[in-house]
Parts: C-alpha cells; sequence; structure tokens
C-alpha cells in the first residue's frame, strides 16, 4: 500500500523541530515561551493529523516529553533527590532527551557533510561502460540482431495500418460476427513459423479488418511475453521479423 | 610485461570499464599476476593519469578503481547537458545514511531510535540506489535485519574508504550539549 506523507516545513521529526527550537533559543535565550512551544508542536501535530498519524504520534510522545520534563521542574528537589537522579540518568527524561538530542544532532551535521559530498561527486563525470560482447554478437547474425522494442512493434502496427487505409477502398462493409480468439492466432502464427521459420510482420496481417489486426498483434504480444518468438528489425523503421526462438523448443 | 604495457593494459580497462570500474580481483585476473601486485600497478596508473593525462583522473573506492574526469572540467561538461545532475537523496535519507555510515551494521529500530522518527522509507530508498545493502542479521530478539554500506555509496559521494569519513566531531557535541542546556534552562526559567 502505498502511504501518502506530506512534508511540512523543512522538520524531519520531532528531534528535528525541537532541535530547530533550541538554535532559535540560541539567539534569544531567556525569551522563550514554554507555551509556545508547546502551541508550535500542537499546530504540527493537528496539521498532519489527518496526513500522517504515524508521524503525529511521535510528535505527540515528544509534546508529552517535553510537559513531563517541564512538570518535574515545577517541583521543589532536594540535593538527595537530585542525586538519585543523576544515578538513574536512564530514567530521567531530561536527560535522556538531552543524550538523544546531542546524538541526533552529530548524525545531522553528518548528513549535512554527506550532502555536500554528494554534490561534489556530481563534478566527476564517468561514462558509461562499454559493451565489448555486442561486438562478437553481431557477426553471427549479420542483419538482424537488435532485439525489436513495444514500441518498434507499435508503430510498425501503425505503419500497417496507415498502409492499408490508404490502399483501402471505402465500400460498404457488413459486420461479421465471425469471432476470432488470441489463442487461435497464436497457434496460426506458430504453424506458419513451424514451416518457415521466419515470418515478415506485415505478412501476418493479410485480412484488412481491425478486429482481425489487433488479434494478430496480442497474439504477436502474447508469444513474445512467453518466449515463443522474437521479433528481429535491421534497420530502423526497417520491416519486422518475426522468428521461433532459436533452437528452444517449443513451451 | 613492461611497466608501459600493463598501464596500457590497465587504462584500457579502465576506459572500458566507465563508471563500472574495476575491482583490484579483475585486474589480478586480467593480468594474471597477485592482487596486491595488481593493486600497485593500479595506483601506479592512478599516480600516472593524475600528472600526465589533463582532464582525467582515477578514483578508488574500496577494491574498485574509476576512470573519471577532472573536477576543474565540470562546468564544461555540464554545458553538454540540460537535465540537472542526478537525483539529490532527501534530508531524511541523508541522515539515515549518515547513521548507517557511522554505525555499520546497524538495525531499522537503533535508526529509528536516533532520529526519533520511522526510517523505513528511507531506508528503502537507499536500498533502491544501491547505497546500502543488507548484512545479515542480528542475533538480538526478532533478529532484526542489518545493513551497511555499500562500494558504490563511495564512488556516489566520492569516497575512498569510511575511514575518509570524519569522526563525528566531539565539539558540536558539546556545543549542542550547551545549546540544549540552555534551552531547559530558559524552560526552567519561565515557568
Amino acid at each position: 500500500m502505498e502511504r501518502y506523507s506530506v512534508k511540512i516545513d523543512s522538520f524531519e521529526g520531532p528531534l528535528d523541530l525541537l532541535l530547530h527550537l533550541i538554535q532559535q533559543a540560541e539567539v534569544d535565550i531567556y525569551n522563550i515561551p514554554v507555551s509556545d512551544i508547546t502551541n508550535h508542536y500542537l499546530e504540527y501535530v493537528r496539521t498532519m493529523q489527518e496526513l500522517e498519524l504515524n508521524v503525529a504520534s511521535e510528535y505527540l510522545v515528544m509534546a508529552a516529553t517535553l510537559l513531563e520534563i517541564k512538570s518535574k521542574m515545577l517541583l521543589p528537589q532536594t540535593e538527595e533527590k537530585e542525586e538519585m537522579l543523576l544515578e538513574a540518568e536512564e530514567d530521567d527524561p531530561h536527560a535522556h532527551l538531552m543524550t538523544r538530542l546531542v546524538e541526533y544532532k552529530k548524525y545531522k551535521e553528518a548528513a549535512a557533510y554527506l550532502q555536500e559530498k554528494e554534490k561534489q561527486a556530481a563534478l566527476y563525470y564517468a561514462k558509461h561502460s562499454t559493451d565489448v560482447c555486442s561486438g562478437a554478437e553481431q557477426q553471427n547474425e549479420p542483419n538482424l540482431s537488435e532485439e525489436v522494442s513495444l514500441f518498434d512493434l507499435l508503430q510498425a502496427y501503425q505503419s500497417l495500418q496507415n498502409r492499408q487505409s490508404r490502399s483501402a477502398v471505402r465500400t460498404v462493409t457488413t459486420i461479421e460476427a465471425e469471432e476470432l480468439s488470441i489463442e487461435e492466432r497464436m497457434d496460426d502464427i506458430l504453424s506458419s513459423l513451424e514451416s518457415n521459420g521466419t515470418v515478415e510482420f506485415s505478412a501476418l496481417f493479410p485480412v484488412k479488418q481491425r478486429a482481425y489486426q489487433i488479434v494478430t498483434f496480442l497474439a504477436i504480444l502474447e508469444l513474445m511475453k512467453d518466449g515463443k518468438v522474437t521479433c528481429l528489425q535491421s534497420e530502423n523503421f526497417g520491416d519486422i521479423t518475426v522468428t521461433t526462438r532459436g533452437g528452444r523448443p517449443k513451451g | 610485461m613492461k611497466g608501459e604495457e600493463i598501464q596500457a593494459i590497465l587504462l584500457g580497462l579502465l576506459y572500458v570499464r566507465g563508471d563500472e570500474g574495476i575491482e583490484v580481483k579483475e585486474a589480478a585476473d586480467i593480468l594474471e599476476t597477485s592482487e596486491s601486485e595488481a593493486d600497485a600497478q593500479l595506483t601506479n596508473c592512478q599516480a600516472y593519469v593524475e600528472t600526465r593525462v589533463p582532464g582525467l583522473q582515477i578514483h578508488k573506492a574500496a577494491d574498485k578503481y574509476r576512470l573519471v574526469t577532472d573536477k576543474t572540467i565540470a562546468p564544461y561538461l555540464a554545458k553538454l547537458t540540460e537535465s540537472p545532475v542526478r537525483s539529490k537523496l532527501s534530508q531524511a535519507a541523508l541522515e539515515t545514511l549518515a547513521i548507517i555510515a557511522y554505525n555499520q551494521p546497524i538495525g531499522r529500530a537503533e535508526i529509528d531510535d536516533i532520529r526519533g522518527v520511522k526510517s523505513e522509507k528511507a531506508i528503502q530508498t537507499l536500498a533502491n540506489k544501491k547505497l546500502i545493502s543488507e548484512a545479515g542479521r542480528a542475533a538480538s530478539i526478532g533478529r532484526p535485519i542489518l545493513y551497511q554500506t555499500t562500494v558504490h555509496f563511495l564512488e556516489a559521494f566520492h569516497v575512498t574508504s569510511l575511514e575518509e569519513l570524519p569522526p563525528l566531531s566531539e565539539d558540536a557535541t558539546e556545543e549542542s550539549a550547551l545549546e540544549a542546556e540552555q534551552f531547559f534552562q530558559s524552560l526552567e526559567g519561565e515557568t
């Protein structure tokens, strides 16, 4: 399932947002109203809630952590308690969060470094590797070497249609009820290939009827997909030759 | 074989291979010599191109050498192409990649932990771009998949080895710890 992800501002998560707030705090240390920070968080969460529940929950956890820290700070603390807190740093949300922030910031900086390296690396160009094998293969099949793409086939089909529509005499036609299945045409094509080995693409369309042509075209595609035939084209826009896959037993 | 001949062969191989590069082991097989000898010859070749062939250089990433153009001529080469240079990685992907690069092998849960958000998609992106690969599984509960960076990562960031990456700066750590401290003090001060 595809997730619809939306990026708001340029924050990458609650830690990133918090880091951003801290950096702002450096500029104006004594003037950060906690309510503002909490509001900032909640605004963020509200915007995200309908879009990315997963992310929103992470932001909620951070908001809750901040509130927890704030409430703990409000409590009067004896010296003894503070010592205990130091010992149990793991349980102290303040210390824990600080550690995480510091850790995260390290990697955020490393990411910035990598980004710079990535930019730099783009300045070194390497050429694509030269295909030294293709030359040898070409000698075996001097004229029919290039595998044809689907687009070549489509183009051939289009030009065939153009040619036929030009030559077709406009007459009143009757609709024939006869139905031709792709499987039938596949068998037809295979049997004509069996006797000849190869057959011209255009020769497979003797009947100038749209349904017939489409069924034939689909049959060729189906045979290609199954690997029963190969289409070869000696030059751009040249006629396409359909052959059985060389040497492979019929499936 | 004379040194010059070997250099010619290696340079030819590097040219033909292009961005795929050639590994020391392959070069050793082709030259029918030991890997250490092949590596030495490739290093020679690198030095030769560096001093004698303007516009080109040989870049080493782990065990792989590639023939690339020099950085100095990049602006001219850029004129050849209208399209913007390669797709850049997102911030999330870069952060994830940095965490993996400095802590490999590492599992997804630990990455999520450091970043404070899920990194699944970033990991997928990095794996698709062949910048990271799986490195077995951890022995811990659930046997999570571990990730490591690839040779392609070194190539894509024009780095020779992981050791070349600068250490995570401790100064910055203290600085941010101070900032964090100030931040919490300001929280405290206001309440």
